[in-house]
């Protein structure tokens, strides 16, 4: 085992521990939230919205950098990526990460995640050097990404021209050279993570603009609403095909099938999801009248088309590699084909909520929590945990199907499925989302709220297995000898 | 669509998802060495996407029109309610709202009749979201400040109606609400 | 590449112009909408076919101008003004004006001088009148002017008011206004919906749209620059990356 490999496998392996125990500790705030709906236990609302806003900033982070840790992993396998840069991503997400911690519990910055303008200025009960510090913290986690992503893009394009990173020349017969899928889905996810960073980048010198101007430069509430979801939507879509680019990869590896070719087809979709993402956002805005028609409109046939290009390929090539034929099932591709499940529902329930005329009885009540959780907790998540599998038994354990394996997964069914019905059924009811405590008339919302808190206990003890037996292997790597 | 109708077509979709992904499951438990799995593949795709397509159009040319934006878009209202929206309170007024100092009336609309809320914010962002008696959402738009927006809803059933804020603003959230009745 | 800069600038520009003409409009403006207008009896100067509001109206949308005519202040600049905007109209057919005095002193004949004074004498289009109902006709409207008995003026606001075809108040104009706030008044009693307009702020250099009531569209703003911005960024350091490394390799 050569020096590279042995680093890049140990950075992994560190990532993948601070990931899951920043996974842990979000879905306790999450479960914590539910139980204050519920009306288990009394929280402030201040504190029911800190700890709203940590576990929402903090998923989002680690699933992306989950993604990247992925992605960079089996990159290696193409191109040599850079080990100081993935160090230095690294550190400054651990540094990001804590300084955000401190901005929520000790400055108590509680506006979401999202901080739509100009409530980070108007937050009631924070502390007042919470709101620049928040924006530091962003700033320092955007930074370490955005190095991380133009690196690893960089390094594609030392090896494949322009057309061979983007497959195009599939669209001729015969192409002399095979782009593996792996490489451009990369290629496009990076271009679409360098694109909301920018955008996040953006909303703070816009929000730092106006923060040192003391009131001369005001900024205008559209723009900024536009660019957070830009960002916000963009980065959360595009951890979902970072976890592809995985599953492109490995699934025929461990499941004793052929690996997945490039065909023109799987080009021509990834080329079309690349365009569509960026301006399938514009479905957050279609309860502001003041977006112009056309961008709602927009949004909503950009929403609808993006699910084309991964329905018709990537369901459909999982499908067919599965379909009729023998596949030796691991907890690895069962977490993938599972995770494909609930992607497709999630799915679903998005491309119900992406159209206007449901929208105005769906929008911001828990209809959507309910699909994001659907294909980020039993989609997005799977793919990750699927992966950290993969990469902690590769050198240290065999992969096996025991018994054990078989009941956690049946928790971890068991419990997404019933904390999102509880979420959905919610969202049918008008029940709205972001309430730390629901007004008397809303008599539904407290009773789901437990039901949903039980069932993400559930949950939970499936992903504590899951660390454990994970966590044990990647601490065996760690500790391991470049002998 | 209401929203019952929309879980049910929900749940409907997710029957058939989970039937579809469990069976392809059962069918590589079964397979043996020699099975070959799906044949003419790239046929069936171009079916499969075809059809996808041809659904995804049709829903979208028989939902698009019935966008808010549309709807009522002709007729000339006969009332006009101004709201606006500061942290943690409506006001509601059948005069326009000083922003310098909000005060708001008590609302009766008359049913069957269309009514145009001219929706603003004066601090952060704000959701305007119409339950009826039945506690059911029916209609809403967002209080963005620095812009109006003109939602209008003919109501037919008399009764109390509560308001409720959709968009996050701050630790009163919750607690952010009124009513109306429509008469 | 540069095809786009230029596009941009022009964008910028252009954006820039609409805001130094943004008009700051005022709360009071919302007052009374969608209000029924008093169908008062008018005497019309040169016009004896039409007796009332309703008549007028019933013709076309109009446009009401509340004027005296021994007006030593904003009366005279706010119907010039007015006229200005009307002439440089593009299609200015689907509308009448009607420009009616509230101070009962006022007879035909101080109302066809006025007409004379900016050459409207013979202008069907524009109708100058006096009622003898003018009190409920202004409370019809909201609008309160305040007699100063030392300056023997009336203390006002100079108002224009939209009323479609049904008599229904569906726009008011407070002040002297660019012809862009015409253009909105026009739209609003053709019954055109807007689903949504600005409100004056602090600065809106970086507004994402300003509405155009000519094209009844909106016009890109700088902010719209600012959305399309990480798009274009991304697809610069793309390109840069690409071009770079092609050196590398050789």
């Amino acid at each position: 085992m050569n020096i590279d490999s042995l680093k890049l496998k140990k950075i992994s392996a560190l990532w993948i521990i601070v990931i899951l125990v920043l996974f842990i500790a979000s879905i306790v705030l999450g479960i914590l939230m539910r139980l204050n709906q519920g009306k288990v236990i009394e929280q402030s609302p201040l504190t029911f919205y800190t700890n709203m806003t940590t576990h929402g900033l903090t998923m989002i982070g680690i699933w992306f950098a989950a993604g990247m840790v992925a992605v960079n992993y089996l990159l290696q396998r193409y191109v040599k990526t850079s080990y100081g840069v993935n160090l230095f991503a690294f550190i400054l997400t651990v540094i990001g990460v804590v300084m955000l911690w401190v901005t929520t519990y000790a400055g108590k910055f509680s506006t979401g995640w999202t901080f739509l303008y100009p409530l980070p200025f108007r937050d009631l009960g924070s502390e007042s050097w919470s709101t620049p510090l928040f924006l530091i913290s962003l700033t320092i986690l955007g930074v370490g990404w955005l190095v991380w992503s133009v690196s690893l893009m960089a390094q594609i394009f030392k090896k494949y021209t322009l057309a061979q990173a983007f497959a195009w020349q599939h669209f001729k017969s015969n192409p002399t050279v095979e782009t593996p899928p792996f490489i451009l889905i990369t290629t496009v996810t990076l271009v679409g993570v360098i694109a909301s960073l920018i955008a996040a980048v953006i909303v703070i010198v816009l929000y730092f603009a106006e923060y040192f101007s003391h009131g001369d430069f005001v900024n205008d509430a559209l723009l900024m609403k536009n660019l957070i979801y830009f960002f916000g939507h963009t980065i959360a879509n595009e951890m979902l095909y970072l976890g592809l680019a995985v599953i492109y990869e490995i699934f025929g590896e461990v499941s004793d099938r052929p690996k997945w070719k490039m065909t023109w087809y799987i080009s021509l979709a990834w080329n079309c999801a690349m365009v569509f993402i960026l301006t399938a956002f514009f479905h957050h805005l279609y309860m502001d009248f003041v977006q112009p028609q056309a961008l709602q409109i927009v949004g909503q046939l950009v929403s609808y088309l993006a699910s084309i290009p991964s329905a018709a390929v990537t369901v459909f090539s999982i499908v067919a590699a599965v379909y009729g034929v023998k596949v030796r099932w691991s907890i690895v591709n069962l977490l993938f084909f599972l995770g494909v499940a609930g992607w497709v529902i999630g799915g679903l329930g998005a491309v119900i909520d992406a159209t206007i005329s449901n929208n105005i009885m769906l929008h911001n009540t828990l209809w959507v929590p309910a699909h994001f959780h659907t294909y980020n907790a039993m989609g997005n998540v799977l793919f990750s945990i699927g992966f950290f599998y993969w990469f902690s038994t590769q050198y240290v354990d065999k992969l096996v199907l025991s018994k054990l394996t078989k009941y956690t997964l049946t928790l971890l069914i068991v419990g997404g499925i019933g904390f999102l019905m509880a979420f959905y059924v919610a969202g049918a009811n008008s029940i709205p989302r972001r309430y730390s405590t629901y007004p008397v008339e809303l008599t539904s919302g407290p009773y789901l709220a437990k039901v949903g808190a039980l069932f993400a206990t559930i949950y939970l003890i499936a992903i504590l297995i899951f660390f454990y037996n994970i966590a044990k292997r990647c601490f065996v790597i760690l500790s391991a000898s470049s002998r | 669509m209401q929203q019952h109708s929309i879980m049910l077509f929900f749940m409907l979709l997710v029957g058939i998802g989970t039937i579809f992904f469990v069976s392809i499951f059962m069918s590589s438990l079964k397979a043996d060495n020699d099975s070959t799995g799906v044949k003419n593949l790239l046929k069936k795709r171009f079916w499969f996407t075809l059809i996808l397509i041809v659904v995804l159009g049709i829903f979208a040319a028989a939902t698009l029109p019935k966008s808010p934006y549309f709807t009522y878009a002709n007729e000339t209202p006969s009332t006009v309610i101004h709201v606006g929206t500061m942290q943690f309170s409506f006001f509601l007024s059948t005069k326009p709202i000083d922003p310098k100092s909000p005060s708001g009336e008590t609302i009766e609309i008359p049913h069957d009749q269309l009514v145009e809320f001219r929706v603003t914010s004066f601090d952060v962002n704000h959701g305007f979201a119409v339950y009826d008696p039945s506690m059911r959402l029916i209609t809403q738009v967002q209080a963005m400040p620095g812009y109006v927006n003109n939602l209008r809803y003919k109501f037919t059933e008399p009764g109390e109606y509560h308001i409720f804020c959709l968009e996050f603003c701050g630790t009163g959230h919750p607690v952010m609400q009124t009513t109306f009745k429509v008469i | 590449m540069f095809r786009y800069f230029v596009c941009f600038f022009a964008l910028t520009c252009f954006s820039f112009l609409g805001y130094a003409n943004d008009n700051h409009s005022d709360f009071r403006e919302e007052q009374n909408l969608y209000g029924k207008i008093y169908n008062a009896p008018l005497g019309i100067v040169g016009n004896n076919k039409v007796s009332s509001v309703e008549e007028l109206y019933n013709q076309k949308p109009l446009i009401i101008a509340l004027v005296f005519t021994r007006c030593y202040g904003i009366c005279n600049p706010f119907l010039l003004q007015l006229s200005e905007n009307i002439k440089h109209l593009q299609s200015n057919s689907d509308f009448n004006i009607l420009v009616i005095s509230f101070d009962p002193r006022d007879n035909l004949q101080d109302m066809t001088n006025l007409s004379k004074q900016y050459g409207l004498e013979n202008n069907l289009q524009w109708n100058f009148a006096i009622t003898d109902s003018i009190d409920a006709f202004i409370n019809s409207i909201g609008f309160i002017p305040k007699w100063d008995s030392v300056i023997k003026q009336f203390d006002h606001d100079a108002l224009l008011v939209g009323v479609n075809e049904k008599g229904l108040i569906t726009k008011n104009l407070l002040g002297i206004r660019i012809v862009e706030d015409v253009h909105k008044m026009i739209s609003s009693i053709n019954n055109v919906f807007t689903p949504s307009y600005r409100l004056p702020t602090k600065s809106n250099i970086f507004s994402c749209f300003n509405y155009d009531p000519k094209t009844q569209t909106n016009r890109p703003g700088l902010g719209l620059l600012f959305v399309a911005l990480p798009a274009i960024i991304t697809f610069l350091i793309v390109t840069i990356i690409v071009i770079k490394s092609k050196r590398t390799v050789s």
